[in-house]
């Protein structure tokens, strides 16, 4: 088969900027995507509005310093500078802690591709289990149930490799995944010969990577340079290649990339009439809209309520439970690596094929709350994953060159994928002096681990040593464990979802408390942070959100 | 590294890159605005940013943090001197008051050890793992050991990893597919042998 060559597209409508259009989309990424995607088949005119650029053909080569050292299609520190504090203690310091790609298909652009569903007590874990001191964990106003039907229609749009078993712990699903499993690589056996010793569950990683040919697209060709790149091939299915691609085919949609939005504007009635963009010339233009759909990623997004202030909502707009940016979770990843006898070749193929989620709950004499799962991969390729060879024997010269190659096709990383407890005190803010290159108001991160995700990261680090063991190998290195990562890019909770306007920013359907044509979709929405791997949740809660807008918009209730 | 699984964020990325952490911030900051345009030759009348006595002396230095002794190609056959003259003059430009500060107290501390003439390319390779020992806690020689890597195994439009022979040696291939099985666990009878069954 032949590599595609670009992404055809459609003709596009070209809606004026002065007539509202039905809904203006800030986010082209797997939730504006996934918006777009469902309000234009139902009829709807959208213009989807991506601060990024298009990311085509061109740029998709196998270049890591390309892709790990520059802001190539993430965001640039130079252009869009954050300050970070480690607690509210702490003093500024200059670093961009959220991180996401700036680009059509947003970070699904480069991601790995897992695509877990939640189970029902990530839904409800704070009933269950309790609060801990210091965090603002809370339950989700929806249950798995409900989400469970936009679970299964994702899976179908996007194309999951997966496998159903029989686990009585696996959450209900109403189909099987569409596309079998990827073929197990080396870290996937050596991670189920490790579960196997252990008697760990364990299963086929649910990817966003086809397995087989899909709906036109191509099954991954084990290229190898997958985490941190976009896939030439178009296997790998980030919104570039299915969400966007499919509302453009409906040809309602008008994607424009380079379109920076720095406020969402309302009228004295408190209702959103649009939004101001910078095109990729810097000129500012104004869309109206009759809704706004807000999809910015949980950095963003608060950092543009926050700066959407006005006589009217002068804490920010949709921010009067003072929410928006609180609770933010990045997810906790706890990392172990080892080197085995046989060649494992872990730089061949997709970076994950087989997970365990045995320690998804945890004894709860361990008191802990929360879990996660593991995986066997090599996450970078081999320039970094050199430098990240352990210590334990020469580090340059003849005997270090001899361990190049081993470690290289060797070794392989058990990474651990955790949950983060919600706090009132980590979160986004608006930085009080820095601006961007536009003269925005910058985001400031304020985040420090919780005590009790300390904790699980070390009961994490415990199990990652005793399953790579078990899967063979002779030593385990570990790192030392850190109370704050050095970024972020699973950003989540900033807008939480919420029955009561007073401790939430949106309610059940994702529309803002306070601006009654103001939805918010994206990870900003999440109440918890689930077990590390938020993409496909944060797919269906977008397929959710946009079934209810398009019910509300036919009713005239927005 | 972009996800995490969290690319350029996550415990496991710190780990990686703890020891050149305030390198790579340096390299981010430097990356952003600066030229990129690769393919000058490795002639030294070519140079665009070190002296050829300074090219002499990172071809030396280099050489030995990744070796040729051993027949298998090293820091000179991949070219990361003309790699590393080109990152100065370009996306690593920040870096170059620590190169050349790093690369002149060297050669003072060579000819203190040595002698006036002396200079680390004319010494022993003995001689020259010695001085390299003796400074290799500090950050010029975490800088230069980085950058031979990178330039051992970058892609050669960055000026080094020749003809691929970074590539080559470590074991990574230039390709756009790979079929399985890919290495030694998951070939279907070592699988069937470890796991009773074939995923």
């Amino acid at each position: 088969m032949q590599m595609p060559t670009a992404q055809p597209d459609p003709t596009q409508p070209s809606y004026p900027t002065d007539t509202p259009v039905d809904f203006v989309i800030i986010g082209s990424g797997i939730a504006g995507g996934s918006v777009a995607r469902e309000l234009t088949r139902n009829g709807f005119s959208v213009v989807l509005l991506e601060q990024g650029r298009r990311v085509g053909p061109a740029d998709m080569e196998h270049d890591e310093l390309g892709a790990f050292m520059w802001p190539r299609w993430t965001n640039d520190p130079a252009l869009s500078p954050q300050t970070y504090k480690k607690g509210p203690e702490a003093k500024v310091e200059s670093r961009n802690f959220a991180q996401y790609a700036r680009a059509v298909g947003g970070t699904t652009l480069h991601f790995t591709g897992n695509f877990w569903r939640f189970r029902p007590i990530d839904f409800h874990e704070a009933s269950k289990r309790g609060v801990p001191a210091g965090s603002t964990l809370a339950d989700w106003p929806i249950t798995y149930e409900e989400l469970e039907p936009y679970y299964t229609a994702v899976e179908y749009a996007v194309g999951v490799s997966g496998e159903a078993n029989d686990d009585p712990r696996e959450p209900m699903r109403s189909k099987p995944y569409p596309l079998p499993p990827l073929n197990a690589h080396g870290p996937g056996v050596l991670l189920e010969v490790g579960a196997k010793k252990l008697g760990w569950s364990s299963k086929a990683a649910p990817m966003a990577i086809l397995s087989r040919e899909y709906k036109g697209r191509q099954p991954c060709h084990n290229c190898g340079f997958c985490l941190a790149f976009p896939c030439e091939w178009g296997a790998k299915s980030g919104a570039n290649w299915t969400m966007v691609p499919e509302a453009l085919a409906s040809g309602k949609c008008e994607l424009r990339p380079n379109s920076y939005v720095r406020k969402i504007e309302t009228d004295a009635a408190g209702r959103a009439t649009g939004v101001v963009y910078f095109d990729k010339d810097k000129r500012e233009i104004v869309q109206k809209a009759k809704a706004v759909v807000l999809c910015a990623n949980g950095a963003e997004t608060p950092r543009l309520l926050l700066n959407s202030k006005s006589n009217r909502f002068p804490d920010g707009l949709a921010n009067s439970s003072g929410m928006v940016g609180k609770n933010l979770m990045p997810n906790g990843n706890v990392s172990s690596t080892a080197e085995f006898e046989h060649e494992v070749a872990a730089h061949k193929g997709p970076v994950v094929t087989r997970i365990t989620q045995e320690p998804y709950e945890l004894d709860p004499k361990l008191n802990l709350i929360g879990g996660g799962g593991f995986d066997f991969r090599m996450s970078v390729p081999a320039l970094m994953w050199t430098l990240g060879m352990p210590d334990d024997g020469p580090m340059w010269g003849a005997g270090f060159k001899q361990r190049m190659r081993p470690w290289f096709n060797n070794s392989i990383e058990a990474l651990g994928h955790t949950t983060s407890l919600p706090s009132a005190t980590n979160g986004v803010t608006i930085d009080p002096e820095l601006k961007d290159a536009w003269g925005v108001p910058a985001i400031r991160v304020t985040y420090k681990e919780h005590e009790h995700d300390m904790r699980l990261f070390k009961h994490f680090q415990g199990l990652g040593r005793e399953l790579l063991t078990a899967a063979g190998a002779k030593k385990v290195h570990t790192g030392e464990l850190q109370d704050a990562p050095g970024s972020a890019v699973h950003l989540l909770g900033t807008a939480r979802m919420g029955n009561d306007p007073k401790t939430s920013v949106v309610d059940k359907y994702h529309r803002a408390h306070d601006v009654k044509n103001l939805f918010i979709v994206d990870g900003s929405s999440f109440v918890t942070s689930g077990r590390g791997q938020p993409t496909m949740t944060i797919n269906a809660l977008a397929f959710r959100a946009a079934d209810h807008i398009a019910d509300f918009a036919r009713k005239g209730e927005i | 590294m972009q996800d995490s699984e969290q690319v350029g964020t996550t415990v496991s990325r710190r780990e990686f890159v703890a020891g050149v952490a305030a390198l790579s911030a340096v390299w981010l900051v430097a990356g952003t605005a600066c030229a990129r345009e690769g393919g000058l030759p490795s002639d030294t009348a070519k140079l665009v940013h070190l002296t050829p006595d300074q090219a002499t002396q990172v071809d030396a230095i280099t050489a030995r943090i990744l070796p040729s002794d051993d027949g298998t190609p090293g820091a000179k056959e991949a070219g990361v001197t003309s790699f590393i003259d080109q990152m100065l003059n370009g996306f690593a430009k920040e870096q170059a008051p620590l190169f050349t500060e790093g690369l002149a107290s060297l050669s003072a501390a060579v000819t203190k050890a040595h002698g006036a003439s002396a200079t680390f390319a004319s010494l022993t390779t003995a001689q020259q793992d010695a001085m390299l020992t003796s400074i290799e806690k500090t950050p010029f020689f975490g800088a230069i050991r980085f950058a031979t890597l990178a330039g051992f195994l970058s892609l050669p439009k960055y000026g080094g990893n020749k003809d691929y022979v970074g590539w080559k040696f470590i074991g990574q291939e230039l390709a756009m597919e790979h079929k399985a099985p890919f290495g030694w666990y998951d070939r279907p009878e070592n699988q069937q042998a470890l796991l009773g069954r074939v995923l």
